[in-house]
């Protein structure tokens, strides 16, 4: 069962995340508006397919790891991406619910399960660091933002491991630090591509749908 | 004439940063942002594939233009660029450096965003960077040549009106001896016509036999067609060249003719970036919204076989052929299924390429690499991943369907040794064409206007002069050999030809080196000269321009009624150039 804890830690875990995610959320409003401000070029052309087909597809094939080429052929680098962004997802969730019901993630297979979720997303995130480290060509790509954000992301995760318990203020004290950090960080670091990334699909496929070109027809024989 | 280069030639660096914000639209700022360097794009791409080399991978040369986004717009890279790999522009050095990236190392083929998570599109910010270098002049001499060709001409090859309707009469004239119906033709100007059609400059000056193929197409069609006399150049280098201003002025340019003319609708002939830029870009770039439709010659000749005006006869091409897909044509035009159909309909065995359609790979010489000859050795490299793919399909011949990528592939296949012929998808349809009339005159004939004209032939490999000379004897006409180029121009001095076969590659002076003094000499400028050769260095002399291109080319190894038909076009137009003026009614 949860512990009870010190009127820091309590305001950490709620205020605290209450006011860093109406910042995280006052920032995204003007990124997005920010966004916005950019002209979208008109298309004059009359479409030769389905631009709501396109997008569509656009938006489905994040779920669909056979029909980029890329995902096709690297398929465990999707299963990777699923299992990382799976774990930040219940990391997020668990932000949520410990604070408010603490109960709900009380039980001890339901603490198993975030474990062992938070553990894997860590494995992901710790292999795509040794990746950026071993491989010349994301050697050659990678910024200190690329680093930073994904080994902040790691040890957030590992301090998910350790506060899922709720039983070691120090892990939730860590878990929750972390967090409001994050999402004061994140708006202005590459981990807010989440936030490009609906309307970038959209662009994609509605100007690829418009010329026929999404969803692809590609017959593949090959691996 | 407009043009957005800087007329002064000075290269400013503020104005090069000032445009970039400009350019910017929402899609470019979505690409730029959304990277997130996961590597999933590097091995979409042709150049990483065949180098292995880092610097190659999409992202890495994108981030190459990133770089100033996240320095210039990227709000914690304006606080701290290190931290987010940004970096602004502050030397002209920087700016070489970045002509060879999204010049000399993409040809914005955009295979790697169809293989993006995110779907940056990379070829969408390589063309922005483009544009923002070809405005302070800075972009491999070939672009800059064609794009100033195009700006003062109309066309990218810089043909005139004349030679370009002597041309199409000549090619009628091919028609009326091809079909057999004296009454054939190739109508110019015709008003009202079902469809006004547009060709890539490279039909008329280089490969008459696709536009002679198309004619014979729409002649068995039975219809209502018309060239324009102006405007009639599909091809668009601001599309490679990111000046947004050239391509709406090369836009207009065709649809100004459709509008003239009254046509119904306008058909672009096989060329990949000539439709893409003709059909999807330059529309927007020119803020036109036409009123007529705009289709690919694919896609009518398609709609001919289905509605039954043609029928076509497999048997004539018993060769396996595969399909090189353009990438301007699939991946940005959504043409995948109709050269399938076709080529399924005109020859027995048809051989799918893997990987194909939206994935297939580059020909190579795609974003106008062609006509950048500082990069060829680099582009010939990179066609390794290409020439693999032709070889394991077996096939003996390839398809596809424009005429860049004839070239592109052309060069590769010579390069890499594998002996295929490469030709476009309607050229297999006018060998399959079943038609009423029988063939009357073949395209190897000689007329008798100029039998007994001298040509001079110089190579120094002995069989081919040997080979070279026979051919056009036993056709009527009169040889003289050279068996390099000094003797060469020697000849040409003292016989004063009509016509001159000339090899590229060499020992001591080189055909380019005669070529080019030849062009420069007054008394024999006008020599047509054809380039027998198998030396890629020929694009230099299409391209460059120093002097006026060649008249013809003609591929080694050579196939007779190629080169014949060279010389015919060019003797026969010589010799109505000197004859007196006749119209004929057109």
């Amino acid at each position: 069962m949860p512990i009870d804890v010190s009127p820091f830690t309590s305001m950490l875990m709620d205020q605290a995340q209450l006011v860093a995610l109406a910042f995280m959320a006052v920032v995204y409003a003007l990124k997005v508006r920010w966004l916005l401000r950019f002209r979208a070029p008109v298309e004059r052309t009359p479409a030769r397919g389905n631009e709501a087909r396109g997008v569509r597809y656009a938006m489905a094939t994040i779920a669909m790891p056979w029909e980029l080429p890329s995902t096709r052929v690297h398929w465990l680098r999707w299963v990777e991406f699923a299992v990382f962004h799976v774990g930040i997802a219940a990391a997020i969730g668990l932000t949520f619910v410990m604070p408010y019901w603490p109960h709900l993630a009380g039980a001890r297979p339901v603490v198993l399960a975030f474990q062992l979720v938070f553990g894997a997303a860590t494995l992901a995130a710790l292999s795509r660091l040794w990746r950026r480290v071993a491989r010349p060509e994301l050697r050659l790509i990678t910024s200190p933002d690329d680093v930073f954000s994904l080994a902040l992301l790691a040890a957030w995760l590992v301090a998910g491991i350790l506060a899922a318990p709720q039983r070691s203020e120090p892990s939730l004290v860590m878990f929750f630090g972390l967090t409001a950090f994050f999402l004061v960080y994140v708006p202005f670091s590459k981990i807010s591509h989440y936030v490009y990334w609906p309307f970038i699909r959209y662009y994609v496929g509605r100007h690829l749908g418009h010329r026929g070109a999404y969803p692809t027809k590609t017959v593949p024989r090959h691996a | 004439m407009t043009s957005a280069a800087d007329p002064s030639g000075t290269i400013s660096i503020d104005t090069f940063v000032e445009g970039f914000h400009e350019k910017l639209t929402r899609q470019a700022v979505l690409s730029f942002a959304s990277c997130v360097h996961c590597g999933l794009c590097t091995d979409s791409c042709h150049y990483y594939l065949a180098t292995g080399d880092p610097a190659m991978a999409p992202a890495h040369k994108v981030d190459q233009v990133r770089k100033l986004f996240k320095a210039e717009v990227d709000w914690l890279g304006r606080l701290a660029p290190w931290w987010v790999g940004g970096r602004s522009v502050t030397s002209e050095s920087q700016l070489r450096e970045l002509q060879d990236v999204v010049f000399g190392s993409c040809t914005a083929c955009r295979r790697c965003t169809f293989s993006c998570p995110f779907g940056v599109d990379t070829g969408l910010l390589i063309r922005l960077a483009r544009g923002l270098l070809t405005a302070q002049g800075i972009a491999p001499a070939g672009v800059l040549a064609v794009s100033k060709d195009q700006w003062e001409t109309g066309n990218q090859m810089a043909i005139s009106q004349q030679d370009y309707l002597e041309t199409l009469e000549w090619l009628q004239d091919e028609l009326r001896g091809e079909t057999g119906d004296p009454e054939a033709s190739i109508p110019i100007d015709k008003p009202n016509a079902d469809v006004v059609f547009v060709v890539n400059p490279r039909e008329i000056k280089y490969a008459p036999l696709s536009l002679l193929a198309a004619a014979k197409i729409f002649h068995a069609a039975g219809e209502n067609w018309t060239m324009p006399s102006v405007g009639w150049d599909n091809t668009n280098f601001g599309l490679f060249s990111g000046d947004d201003a050239l391509g709406a002025h090369m836009g207009k340019l065709a649809y100004d003719q459709v509008i003239r003319l009254g046509g119904r609708k306008m058909v672009v002939s096989e060329c990949g970036h000539g439709f893409r830029a003709t059909k999807w870009e330059a529309p927007n770039w020119a803020g036109m919204d036409l009123p007529f439709p705009i289709e690919s010659f694919l896609e009518t000749m398609v709609e001919y076989v289905n509605t039954g005006r043609i029928a076509l006869d497999p048997s004539r091409n018993p060769k396996p052929v595969t399909y090189h897909d353009p990438c301007n044509l699939a991946r940005s035009g959504g043409i995948t299924e109709e050269p399938r159909f076709l080529l399924k309909h005109a020859c027995l065995d048809f051989r799918e390429m893997t990987p194909n359609r939206q994935e297939n790979f580059c020909c190579s010489g795609g974003g106008g690499a062609m006509s950048m000859s500082e990069y060829t050795q680099r582009r010939l490299k990179v066609a390794r991943v290409k020439a693999d793919q032709i070889t394991a399909t077996g096939a003996t011949a390839v398809a596809t369907a424009c005429h860049n990528c004839v070239d592109g592939l052309t060069d590769l296949i010579k390069h890499y040794k594998l002996k295929v012929p490469v030709r476009n998808v309607c050229e297999y349809v006018g060998d399959a064409l079943v038609v009423e009339r029988p063939h009357v005159a073949g395209l190897d004939m000689m007329p008798a206007s100029v039998r007994g004209r001298t040509v001079l032939v110089v190579d120094d490999d002995p069989d081919t002069v040997v080979y070279l000379t026979a051919l056009l004897e036993d056709h009527g006409l009169r040889t003289v050999r050279a068996r390099n180029g000094s003797e060469g121009l020697q000849a040409a001095r003292q016989e004063r030809p009509d016509a001159i076969t000339l090899d590229i590659a060499m020992p001591g002076r080189s055909g380019i080196d005669v070529f080019t003094r030849l062009r420069s000499n007054r008394e024999l400028a006008s020599i047509p000269v054809i380039i027998v050769t198998g030396a890629i260095e020929f694009r230099e002399l299409v391209y460059h321009r120093n002097v006026p291109p060649p008249d013809g080319y003609v591929e080694k190894p050579v196939r007779p009624e190629l080169l014949l038909m060279s010389v015919r076009k060019v003797l026969e137009l010589r010799h109505r150039a000197a004859a007196p003026p006749a119209g004929d009614g057109r």
